[in-house]
């Protein structure tokens, strides 16, 4: 319903601005471009696409007109009536953020008319409106508050709060994220717009009509998404609010640090609130080739787990088969000791949460004690070229170039829940370019509609050969994608599904600089560990059986104490007690992505770096430091003292680590594909490909952090709960 | 709401620039070359009252069959495949002689209108979507049509949508007209057993489906594109315009919302000669009207009469005169609720039609006139008016969700006198705050009835106020 | 005679050494108490202390307490019991034991000196959750 009329609406509304002319859905993609227009705002002339909306065009010469319910990402409701401006000749004021400019129009927005107009609306919003702003957790940065402080009246005549005073509503439950005070609601409705059209989920909904309308799920049933945070955003005023946070701060008294999320391989942007030396909140930050202003709610309120659980002093396991936490020099002098016995019979697995600093300088360090032994605890194939061609093993086409996609193979990954950010583009790309998705895997509802092609990995191979009836649909697309998840290439057939994939991906005909071919990865640091020189998967540890195994946050017990020799001494640094500090012999506490300034590389290749919000707890410090450190101790000292020094060296490995924002292209796709073909095991088994993450409820406990946050254990349960519910 | 709101909302347009061009060359053109389809001028001084053989809707009573058969013998469907073959331009051109304006309030020209459809399509179908979702207190007309003579509405489905190349008709019908649309629907079988309609309707080699569409109650779902969404099955709430239905209409397709009586006098229209209905009423008001008359009168009705017509005539003449006499005449709303009511000075000699009632400061609107006489309690009714409005009020924009229902509140206050006489100024101000710059018209809906009070019965309001603060005043006293 | 010349000032001065227990004693006692008084022992409270009253001194400076010698320089006021604070500070004419309308109620709770900075003090604890809830290791 919404794809069809909205585009529609959308094309008819942008190109027929004459009444006469007639719009044809061929005509969208014509050549020639509608010649730009001229308009006058408040008599400064601008010129414009036609087709611009007059708010648009008054952004554009940087004059900002007041708005509630219009949000650039979402469809324009026009409802909330704050952005009337005048138009000559025009005898009423017009809605600014719907209405397209014509040629010639002058627009005023600073006239008598306009400004009667904002204060109309204005008094009227407010006559509904609580003032109960000392008390509210929007105080501060509200939407509401500013601008009826610009644009309002300076003095009410609400006469009939004597009488009969306002309206009152009763509060909603919608979930353990989302705290409702419905009474404080404008109707602005870009929550609702928000669920349905980014979201996907058609949950929310108005009900009643005229001053009795409420905003709710029509039902008593909870808001549950991977994205639903993004409406306390959204909210411009403070009916929405984050329920973790609440009555905890005020945005005045927070600082507030850029920072890069790792809960995902996305790296959504964030912005880290502290206050006292906690952090109190997380925001997403705009970056349009990520996240755009979108968080997905793992990244936005996983944050209290930094906060349990946490390894705040070093431990040793004493005689007695204990931990006993000790100072650092006692950890690091019997750490170091029993490195020095073991030789070069050392091995390390990263986790998912590493940065890549700490691993640059643990693997100098394993390989001055002469082992080669590193691997990260997420497998990826090492047949043909394995991860030796970063084109193996990236979102090749980046996060934002899904959008453009006009086809989209989706093998062995729920991007849903692995990277809500990415699906929320395919969805984007779905509801407004008539994107077309396939998937092979099991059946998962993605918030769009797509062909489902079944679990068998033969299916693949079918593509390929042409016989397959999507075939001819991936061969005519111009811009096709074909994302495999990264999870389904453990399976012992990962060489030849990768190969038998890229193959899939070089038969295609895609348009110039189009890149068919993208790994989507699940965790933080895949990417820069493969791009440092880490072997991927635990393999080697199991036929190597060091004697000293060195954890870097590795929590997904990917391996196990009966996978290790009689008396091997485990080493866990990290940030969180989970599974992988239960089976450690010796404790190094690592810091937090909040407490570190670091460097991570997301699944498209993109370095971005953290930056420290708070510090470390107790005695935690940041990893490099604990390996620099510990190197000392064991007499092989690693020639960087600063984050400057290990930067360069990080620059030495490979320099696009350093280089932040931005996302380096990889290339020797041929290659690789060529390499493929020569992997040992060519045949796919007929064990049907799976994901683990397969619905809602798995999406929110992942890893160390989240896995410790009470706040997701809520949502676990909440979803538990809706699913015994009726609705 | 069937009515007022949703020309109102057409008639606006023209503010929006692109319209106004057309309208105005439209205009230019008529005066110096007078091409096909302008109106005869005017020459007739007095108008009304009918003549009988004069009447379009011969059936208005329900004395006669309503079924087809009766409709036949009172004409209906009679060389409509003639009038179908001579094609949609000869239509279009009949319509515009005529003079046609929408009978649904605001008197958008009707052939102008269906004439912005029939140009070349890009591959989407095109409707007719025929207004029956007659909510406004006051009006009665529409449902006399479809209960009395619905085939004339059936009919006229067929011929505006041949004149618009539209592929079908809805005819979106208020939910509690039962009757109303039970009739309809038996009309419809009947045409489309009779071979009226349907594949190669009347024979002409032209396809075209009539359906019927109940509505759930609602007098926004009166306004055009809140019927739209309605039909689509969404929340009857109104679209932002632009796009207008003629670009994105009912399913994205371009559509044209008319009136129940437009389509209904299309026919005749089309049989008699535009020149016919052109010699009804005065110059850019032709033709003749289905009035409603209600209220304070001796026999309230409904009647087709002239434009043009003095209301005075009319109500001495067809509804028996106001009760209790002229001189009890205390004012009339003229044109159902939502327009702006006149005191009696103003009714000696008001012109019922377009422009006679916009001197006025008021409106035909669908031309339901609601007559009051010294025994109402003009301020209370009103303000019943109002609480209406804010019942209906679909709570999208802002104005109109929090202004009418504040306006509600003020209005009960005045009725009993609790107010402070700057408040009346306040209201005044509050009205013209919501007029204009809501989404739809039913804004401006509500606050011309407000208007209309403050402006003629201003004394009343400060009467009330003084009575109810002296009263407060000798109560503390004692 | 010896007014005059100031001698009888050498023979109270001697006169108080000799009261306080001689030479020795009064120096120990100008050392730990910085004075050196003659008074009548009034009377002795529990934990030893003695209050002596010498009325040649003016008012405020008549009544006045040696504290045990066990307490050696750690003295300070709360080691004087509350009848006994009263007396010193005139509160009551006649010293505590020989007050005979002094109330004893079974309630009244023995007298304690002020622990503050011994292990016995009072310390006040956070009622607050920490910031940060440190990893227990699972006991085995």
């Amino acid at each position: 319903m919404l794809r069809t009329t909205l585009i529609k609406a959308l094309n008819a509304a942008k190109l027929s601005p004459k009444h006469v002319s007639v719009v044809s859905r061929a005509s969208s993609d014509v050549a020639k471009k509608p010649e730009k227009i001229e308009v006058f705002i408040d008599d400064q002339p601008v010129l414009v696409e036609p087709g611009t909306t007059v708010l648009q065009a008054a952004a554009l010469i940087g004059i900002e007109i007041p708005r509630f319910c219009y949000h650039e990402r979402l469809a324009v409701a026009g409802n909330c009536r704050m952005c009337l401006v005048e138009v000559e000749k025009s005898p009423k004021p017009v809605a600014a953020c719907a209405m397209p400019v014509m040629k010639g129009w002058r627009i005023k927005t600073e006239s008598e008319m306009t400004k009667k107009a904002r204060e109309g609306v204005m008094e009227f919003l407010l006559v509904n409106h609580p003032l109960d702003c000392p008390i509210c957790d929007q105080g501060g940065e509200c939407d509401l508050q500013d601008q009826s402080m610009a644009f309002g009246s300076d003095r009410s005549r609400f006469t009939d709060i004597d009488f009969s005073g306002k309206r009152a509503v009763e509060d909603k439950d919608i979930g353990p994220l989302i705290k409702t005070i419905m009474t404080r609601c404008i109707h602005c409705t870009r929550c609702i717009r928000f669920a349905s059209e980014v979201a996907g989920v058609d949950d929310l909904g108005t009900t009643g009509r005229g001053s009795g309308m409420e905003i709710g799920t029509y039902v008593q049933k909870f808001f549950l998404s991977e994205l639903s945070g993004n409406v306390i955003d959204l909210c411009p005023v403070g009916a929405l609010t984050s329920k973790p946070y609440s009555f905890t701060a005020r945005p005045w008294e927070i600082r507030k640090i850029d920072s890069i999320d790792v809960l995902d391989a996305i790296g959504s942007n964030i912005v880290v609130s502290t206050r006292t030396g906690e952090v109190m909140r997380i925001l997403p930050r705009t970056n349009e080739e990520i996240n755009e202003e979108w968080l997905s709610d793992k990244a936005r309120f996983a944050y209290d787990g930094l906060k349990r659980q946490r390894l705040v002093t070093p431990m040793l396991r004493g005689s007695d088969g204990e931990l006993t936490p000790v100072d650092w020099e006692t950890a690091l002098l019997s750490v170091g000791k029993v490195l020095r016995n073991a030789g070069s019979s050392v091995g390390a697995i990263a986790g998912g949460l590493a940065d890549a600093e700490a691993l640059v300088a643990l693997k100098d360090l394993l390989n001055r004690l002469g082992s080669e032994d590193l691997c990260t605890e997420h497998t990826f194939p090492m047949d043909g070229s394995g991860s030796d061609l970063r084109s193996n093993y990236l979102l090749n086409n980046k996060i934002a170039g899904a959008e453009d996609a006009d086809f989209v193979l989706l093998i062995g990954t729920n991007p849903r829940f692995e990277a809500p950010l990415l699906n929320s583009r395919l969805r984007k790309a779905y509801v407004h370019k008539e994107l077309d998705v396939a998937l092979v895997g099991p059946k998962v509802d993605l918030t769009y509609e797509y062909d489902h092609l079944g679990d068998d990995p033969n299916v693949i191979s079918e593509i390929a050969s042409g016989k397959h009836p999507i075939a001819k649909k991936l061969k005519a697309a111009k811009k096709p994608l074909i994302i495999l998840g990264a999870d389904i290439l453990q399976r012992p057939d990962g060489g030849a599904l990768l190969a038998a994939v890229q193959s899939l991906a070089a038969s295609t005909t895609p348009s110039e600089g189009w890149k068919v071919f993208n790994i989507l990865h699940k965790v933080a640091s895949q990417v820069a560990a493969l791009d440092i020189g880490y072997t991927p998967g635990v393999d080697k540890i199991r036929e190597n059986s060091p004697k000293v195994l060195f954890l870097l946050g590795a929590d997904e017990a990917a391996i196990d104490k009966s996978d290790l020799p009689e008396g091997c001494f485990v080493i866990y640094q990290g940030h969180h007690g989970d599974q992988g500090a239960v089976i450690a012999d010796a404790i190094l506490p690592g810091a937090a992505y909040t407490e570190k300034q670091a460097t991570y590389v997301n699944t498209e290749g993109r370095a971005q770096q953290t930056l420290q919000a708070v510090s470390p707890p107790g005695q935690a410090r940041e990893d490099w430091k604990i390996i620099r450190a510990l190197s000392e101790v064991i007499r092989v000292p690693l020639p960087y003292d600063n984050l400057n020094e290990i930067r360069c060296r990080l620059h030495d490995v490979a320099p696009h680590l350093t280089r932040y924002g931005e996302a380096e292209n990889a290339n020797y796709f041929k290659q690789a594909e060529e390499l493929a073909k020569t992997a040992k095991s060519s045949n796919l088994s007929g064990s049907p490909i799976d994901v683990k993450i397969k619905e809602l409820k798995d999406f929110y406990m992942t890893d160390a952090i989240s896995r410790a946050s009470p706040t997701m254990a809520k949502c676990v349960q909440a979803v538990l709960k809706q699913k015994q519910s009726k609705y | 709401m069937a009515g007022t709101i949703v020309r109102i909302t057409n008639a606006a347009r023209n503010h929006y620039g692109f319209l106004a061009a057309n309208c105005s060359n439209v205009q230019a053109a008529l005066l110096s070359t007078l091409p096909p389809g302008t109106p005869p001028p005017q020459t007739k001084t007095t108008f009304g009252p009918l003549a009988d053989e004069d009447r379009i809707f011969t059936n208005l009573y329900g004395k006669h069959d309503w079924r087809l058969k009766g409709a036949l013998k009172r004409g209906d469907w009679y060389k409509t495949k003639e009038i179908l073959v001579k094609g949609a331009d000869w239509i279009i051109n009949e319509v515009k002689t005529s003079g046609l304006r929408g009978r649904g309030g605001a008197g958008f020209p009707s052939g102008m209108k269906w004439s912005f459809m029939n140009k070349p399509g890009d591959g989407r179908p095109k409707y007719l979507v025929v207004n029956a979702d007659e909510g406004e207190p006051g009006t009665c007309k529409d449902r006399e049509i479809m209960r009395h003579d619905p085939h004339k509405l059936v009919e006229g489905c067929l011929i505006a949508g041949k004149a618009m190349g539209a592929k079908a008709a809805y005819i979106y019908i208020r939910g509690e007209f039962y009757n109303e649309a039970s009739n309809m629907q038996v009309a419809i079988a009947e045409a489309y057993q009779a071979g009226l309609l349907g594949k190669n309707a009347c024979g002409s080699g032209y396809d075209f489906d009539v359906y019927m569409h109940r509505g759930a109650g609602a007098y926004i779902c009166g306004e055009e594109t809140a019927l739209i969404e309605s039909l689509e099955g969404k929340q009857g709430k109104p679209r932002l315009k632009p796009p207008f239905p003629a670009d994105v209409g009912v399913f994205g397709c371009p559509t044209t919302v008319t009136n129940v009586e437009t389509v209904a006098v299309a026919p005749t229209i089309c049989r008699r000669g535009g020149t016919w209905f052109a010699s009804f009423g005065r110059t850019r008001n032709s033709g003749t009207k289905l009035f409603n008359i209600s209220g304070h009168v001796n026999r309230p009705c409904t009647v087709e009469e002239e434009m043009s017509i003095t209301f005075k005539e009319l109500v001495e003449r067809h509804a028996g005169g106001i009760l209790g006499g002229w001189d009890n005449l205390l004012a009339i709303i003229p044109g159902g609720s939502s327009t702006p009511l006149i005191p009696k000075s103003v009714c000696e000699d008001v012109i019922m039609d377009f422009d006679g009632l916009v001197a006025a400061q008021t409106s035909l609107g669908t031309a339901a006139i609601i007559v009051m006489n010294k025994q109402t309690d003009i301020v209370k009714a009103i303000a019943r008016l109002i609480m209406f409005y804010k019942h209906e009020s679909c709570g999208q924009c802002t104005p109109c969700r929090e202004g009418i229902n504040w306006m509600n509140k003020i209005m009960y206050r005045f009725v009993d006198g609790n107010a402070k006489p700057e408040e009346i100024d306040m209201l005044w101000e509050l009205s013209k705050q919501i007029e204009g710059h809501t989404i739809c018209a039913l804004g401006d809906g509500a606050a011309w009835p407000v208007q209309g009070l403050i402006r003629h019965f201003r004394p009343e309001l400060e009467e009330r106020m003084r009575k109810f603060h002296g009263q407060e005043r000798s109560a503390a006293q004692c | 005679m010896a007014r005059y010349l100031g001698i009888d000032k050498v023979f109270s001065v001697l006169n108080i050494i000799k009261e306080n227990g001689g030479l020795r004693a009064s120096l120990y006692k100008l050392y730990r108490m910085d004075e050196l008084k003659l008074g009548t022992l009034v009377g002795t409270d529990k934990y030893g202390n003695k209050y002596y009253q010498n009325k040649r001194f003016f008012y405020g400076r008549n009544r006045w307490v040696e504290y045990a010698p066990q307490y050696y320089l750690d003295y300070d006021g709360s080691q004087v019991p509350a009848e006994w604070y009263g007396w010193l500070h005139y509160k009551t004419d006649l010293p505590p034991d020989q007050e005979p309308f002094r109330p004893k109620y079974k309630w009244m709770l023995d007298h304690v000196e002020n622990p503050s900075g011994t292990p016995g003090q009072y310390m006040p604890y956070s009622t607050t959750t920490p910031k940060i809830e440190a990893w227990i290791p699972p006991k085995k």
